[in-house]
């Protein structure tokens, strides 16, 4: 009886010396595809990077929405958002130096997480300085207070703008008064509340209350921008000194000083001011101006 | 070789159907795409823009989870039920099987995307919302996505349990989707070590924020082609070069 047989499959055969490092070889080389493919990627992405972080921005929800959407993580949520917020803030610190989203960012955060006074802090000086924006600052930070009727930060924050940037000394006591009746109040805030009452902005005052916000905080970014304010702050102080200098030249001997060695050996300044940024200071109509453009003080 | 490994790939795709985790999923995915008429009024106008976001993200997200929980156990069920010595008497090669239970895992994701895709333009039909092709693009680019999870499932699959297998896999895609967070921390950090480390892992993790187009899709923005291209092949040359190592892993499991 004949049966008919299936021919037996062969069987692979061993591999040799050479194929038992050529998956290794490959994988190597696999990666290093992987690597040069997300570089071409990255610099692709590059040019549509600026676009790209507006339009992320504009892709965020609002906050009531997200607070919604995280469910149980709102917490989780929020740190995300401080994150991308930071990367956002960062980004455009570097270049072009517009927060078009910097305040719907944190108010996200803050919708997410109500208690986050870290964001209400960096959220409320970026916000006024940065971007310009201070009584969004200000509205931002009174949505704060109410969330934290017991934070002093928040309401000294309110005074700081309040008195440094609109000028609203009466304001600035007021916050200042409210934020030094807080439990653990900073130590000095009754004195600030005082001296807001007092004193009309001088530079001293000014500088006093950014060396304390500079002693009072961890964030780096904050840090830094406390450190660009006093910068232009010494700037500030040395044309308003200049001017000053040149007024009452002016008015004792009815002409503009010829130069700077002038005022000098007339004993109406003790010596030239520096200029912080390296530029120097010369007159123009009798204004003291300096050669650093706008654009590239820090 | 073909016949070896489309043999084993049918094979898992019939077994994989039968799996009652996908038909859930795939039901689930399904009814949170639906529950979108809910949600209609109370989007406030937005009602368009919320239906695509919801339903684009219920077919990566179960899918996703597709690949998870039924990659992640794909080849340890074979060794469970000792199917896997009948498997390796066979004249299979071990990167064959692997390949197999890869394509075969891919079809099942593929045939549950098709599913959830129809169903979503359906719904969409159905809401008079709009139904534009070019939401199709963000399906795609996830279907690539899901190539790499897969791949990635597969390998942890090929030398661990279920369970920690899931759990890899998901720390991988977790990572994958905050891999741009990564780079910005190698770049910001003032630690070489941290530098170092972060860059490494931006570098070999896989990239996952690459495939996310979805935000664009939704609000039409024209998306550069060329981009597209280079993602679609960096999910080739990853999937190729995990696939690779999950057999050379496999090659070297003795059973």
């Amino acid at each position: 009886m004949l049966t008919e047989v299936t021919p037996r499959p062969k069987v692979p055969g061993r591999a040799g010396p050479l194929a038992s490092i050529l998956p290794a070889v490959l994988i190597v080389w696999g990666f290093v595809g992987v690597y040069l493919l997300q570089l071409t990627i990255d610099r692709a992405g590059e040019n549509h990077l600026r676009e790209k972080a507006v339009a992320e921005m504009a892709y965020f929800p609002s906050g009531r929405f997200a607070r919604e959407a995280a469910i149980e993580f709102q917490s989780l949520a929020a740190d995300l958002i401080w994150l991308r917020g930071i990367q956002y803030y960062g980004f455009h610190l570097m270049s072009d130096r517009k927060y078009e989203w910097l305040g719907h960012v944190f108010d996200i955060l803050t919708s997410l997480d109500p208690r986050f006074i870290g964001a209400y802090h960096f959220g409320a000086i970026t916000l006024a300085w940065d971007a310009g924006k201070p009584h969004e600052a200000i509205d931002f930070l009174i949505s704060g207070m109410k969330a934290n009727p017991l934070s002093w930060q928040i309401p000294f924050d309110a005074g700081f703008i309040c008195y440094m940037l609109l000028h609203d000394y009466g304001r600035a006591s007021t916050f200042f008064e409210v934020a030094s009746k807080m439990p653990n109040a900073w130590f000095i805030l009754a004195r600030w509340a005082a001296i807001a009452k007092a004193k009309a902005g001088d530079f001293l005052t000014a500088r006093e209350m950014w060396l304390d916000i500079l002693k009072s905080t961890e964030n780096r970014a904050l840090k830094a921008l406390v450190v660009r304010q006093l910068k232009n702050l010494e700037l500030s102080e040395a044309i308003d000194r200049l001017q000053k200098a040149v007024h009452r030249f002016q008015e004792d001997r009815r002409r503009l000083p010829a130069d700077w060695n002038e005022l000098l050996a007339a004993g109406y300044i003790e010596q030239m001011p520096a200029e912080p940024y390296g530029g120097r200071f010369y007159l123009k109509d009798g204004k003291v101006l300096t050669t650093t453009p706008p654009s590239q003080r820090e | 070789m073909i016949d070896r490994v489309s043999g084993v790939a049918l094979n898992t795709f019939r077994e994989s159907v039968r799996d009652k985790v996908l038909v859930t999923l795939i039901v689930f995915a399904v009814l949170v795409m639906g529950s979108s008429r809910v949600i209609q009024p109370l989007a406030l106008g937005e009602e368009a823009k919320i239906i695509k976001d919801l339903g684009l993200s219920a077919i990566t997200l179960f899918c996703v989870l597709i690949s998870i929980l039924v990659g992640g156990r794909i080849v340890y069920r074979e060794v469970e039920k000792r199917t896997i010595y009948i498997m390796l008497s066979k004249p299979v090669r071990r990167w064959e099987f692997i390949l197999g239970k890869y394509l075969g895992l891919m079809a099942v994701l593929v045939v549950s995307m098709v599913i959830m895709t129809a169903a979503f333009y359906l719904i969409l039909l159905v809401l008079g919302v709009g139904a534009p092709l070019y939401l199709l693009l963000a399906v795609l680019m996830t279907l690539f996505e899901l190539a790499i999870l897969t791949a990635v499932a597969v390998l942890f699959s090929s030398f661990s349990t279920p369970i920690t297998g899931a759990v890899f896999t998901f720390a991988v895609y977790f990572v994958g989707q905050m891999s741009r967070d990564l780079k910005l921390l190698a770049a910001m950090s003032p630690s070489p070590v941290v530098k170092a480390v972060s860059y490494f892992c931006y570098y070999v993790l896989p990239n996952l924020a690459n495939f996310n187009v979805r935000p664009e899709v939704v609000y039409g923005v024209p998306l550069d082609p060329s981009a597209l291209l280079l993602s679609g092949l960096y999910a080739i040359v990853y999937t190729a070069t995990v696939l690779l190592i999950s057999a050379v892993i496999f090659n070297r499991r003795e059973f």
